[in-house]
């Protein structure tokens, strides 16, 4: 069954800036799925689409055959809920515990009051300190988010996520905010959990050696258009070359420096 | 563009042709202040009935608070305490609702819901607290009551603009993070904003509890309630050193306000 459906996708930004031309994609089923390409390449924007954080021009989204860009709000939310959702700067509630803030994975389906007076059900809680566990931050459940490391943070960004029981991973530039070993370790262990729950994942990149590493298939954009939709293995210099060229042909990167 | 000239440089945030014309301005500024404030005091005072500069020190002197005086005025200096908190309470509520509607990042709409917001901030800022008290007290009759109504509508306008200020200046990653999780707009300000603005807004309204015991002194005058009725009275009554202990006992109450406020706020910065 197609889980992800997506059909000529358009977005232009306020000042004519286009940020996604008629972009479409399937995902099938659990795949690690690696979007490359410049900033500004329409990478977050087509994330962003995915779940309406930001509103699509005109195309479909199809999130196991529901139609998502013409919902009402209290379906989209529903929708919202199917998927997670981890960051580049964390976006964790600095002042919130480890433990409230995994938990706020379940506030599309907590009621207010819940929410507010921190009732959650004890079966989200028993899930939460799971989740604390795989995620190797069981220590930290009651220290303030902003007490954690950056590798850690995105630890709680990850269970945050998975608290939500999502069908989909939306990730966002994972590891730019971390330094190389500790993002490799966020890479590797956000597979790992993908594989486990068999749920697709789906994220932006700067670094080309993590999206070779990591991915089963690579989606390369250039200035909102979708140039390349394979196979990881069969990236080659001349694709990455394409994916990183700049439009106006005098500045071309090299394969030194893109790798 | 950088000019050379005979061995020197021509400092760009000096130029010549705009600081001239600049010192030119200040001095002129200056003079039309002077000249009007001369017009005000030289003028505008009543040289002939005020007597010798003896006199007049005595009389300031006569204000030398009557110590004696205090403990008769122990209740009402107790009112004007309980008037400010429960006016700076009252605000302090009123505030939560005013601020969500003012804040351009939570307002469920810039054209309605965010100017009516606005316009009570602006309301309650620009009317003195002794307007609405009159306006009270004319409405409800005398004490406390419209006293703690006056204060709580002239601190609601502080509370709520400095605390949608605060809601807007939030790490709206963390409330899109809350967002993407698909929870409703409620949940995301309660769970994603309210701890991030609480300490600020605490703070505030600790702040405001200050000021109010301060602005609390003086509705009594116009018959509001509290410590500022006796001091009137008195003043009436050419009683002036009672009236002196009126004032010694609230300089006092604001003092001890304000080391307490202190020391709370700085618990709370630090904690």
């Amino acid at each position: 069954m197609v889980l992800l459906k997506i059909s000529n996708l358009k977005k232009s930004f306020q000042g004519n800036e286009i940020a996604l031309r008629d972009v479409s994609l399937t995902i099938e089923n659990q795949e690690v799925i690696a979007l490359l390409g410049l900033s500004g390449s329409g990478k977050s924007t087509l994330l962003r689409c995915i779940n309406r954080l930001t509103e699509p021009d005109s195309g479909s989204i199809k999130l196991e055959n529901l139609e998502i860009t013409n919902l009402n709000k209290r379906e989209l939310r529903k929708v919202r809920a199917k998927m997670g959702m981890i960051f580049q700067e964390f976006n964790l509630v600095n002042r919130l515990t480890v433990l409230e803030n995994v938990l706020s994975g379940t506030l599309g389906v907590t009621s207010l009051w819940r929410a507010v007076t921190r009732a959650f059900p004890p079966n989200d809680i028993f899930r939460a300190l799971e989740l604390c566990e795989r995620v190797g931050i069981s220590s930290q459940v009651e220290k303030r988010a902003d007490q954690l490391s950056g590798g850690q943070r995105q630890r709680v960004g990850i269970a945050r996520a998975l608290m939500q029981n999502p069908t989909l991973l939306l990730v966002d530039e994972p590891t730019s905010s971390l330094d190389p070993k500790i993002g490799r370790e966020v890479m590797t262990l956000m597979c790992e959990v993908a594989r486990e729950r068999d749920i697709p994942l789906l994220f932006s990149v700067h670094d080309i050696s993590l999206a070779k590493d990591f991915s089963q298939r690579i989606i390369g954009l250039k200035e909102g258009e979708k140039i390349f939709d394979k196979k990881t293995s069969s990236l080659d210099d001349k694709s990455l070359e394409q994916i990183y060229k700049i439009e106006s042909g005098n500045s071309l990167l090299t394969s030194e420096s893109v790798n | 563009m950088i000019q050379k000239m005979a061995g020197h440089i021509n400092n760009p945030l000096r130029k010549r042709n705009v600081i001239i014309p600049r010192y030119i301005a200040y001095g002129i500024i200056l003079v039309i202040i002077l000249g009007m404030s001369a017009h005000l005091i030289v003028f505008g005072t009543d040289w002939k009935r005020m007597s010798s500069i003896n006199e007049v020190f005595e009389t300031l002197f006569s204000f030398f608070p009557n110590l004696k005086f205090i403990p008769e005025i122990a209740g009402p200096l107790f009112e004007t305490t309980l008037m400010a908190f429960w006016g700076t309470l009252l605000a302090v509520i009123l505030s939560i609702p005013i601020s969500y509607l003012a804040a351009t990042t939570t307002t469920p709409s810039m054209l309605i819901t965010f100017p009516l917001g606005r316009a009570f901030i602006v309301l309650s800022r620009s009317t003195h607290e002794i307007i609405f008290a009159l306006i009270f007290v004319v409405a409800l009759g005398l004490g406390p009551l419209p006293g703690i109504l006056a204060l709580a509508c002239r601190s609601v306008g502080f509370m709520s603009k400095t605390t949608a200020e605060a809601i807007e200046a939030c790490n709206q990653g963390a409330i899109e993070a809350i967002k993407s999780t698909g929870a409703r707009k409620l949940v995301q300000f309660f769970f994603a904003v309210v701890p991030q603005v609480f300490p600020i807004f605490l703070g505030n309204a600790i702040f405001q509890f200050d000021i109010n015991i301060r602005r609390a002194a003086i509705l009594g005058m116009v018959g509001a309630g509290g410590i500022g009725l006796h001091f009137s009275e008195q003043m009436k009554a050419y009683n002036y050193d009672n009236a002196g202990a009126c004032v010694f006992a609230v300089v006092i109450l604001v003092i001890l306000g304000e080391v307490i406020s202190n020391r709370i706020r700085t618990k709370l910065i630090a904690g």
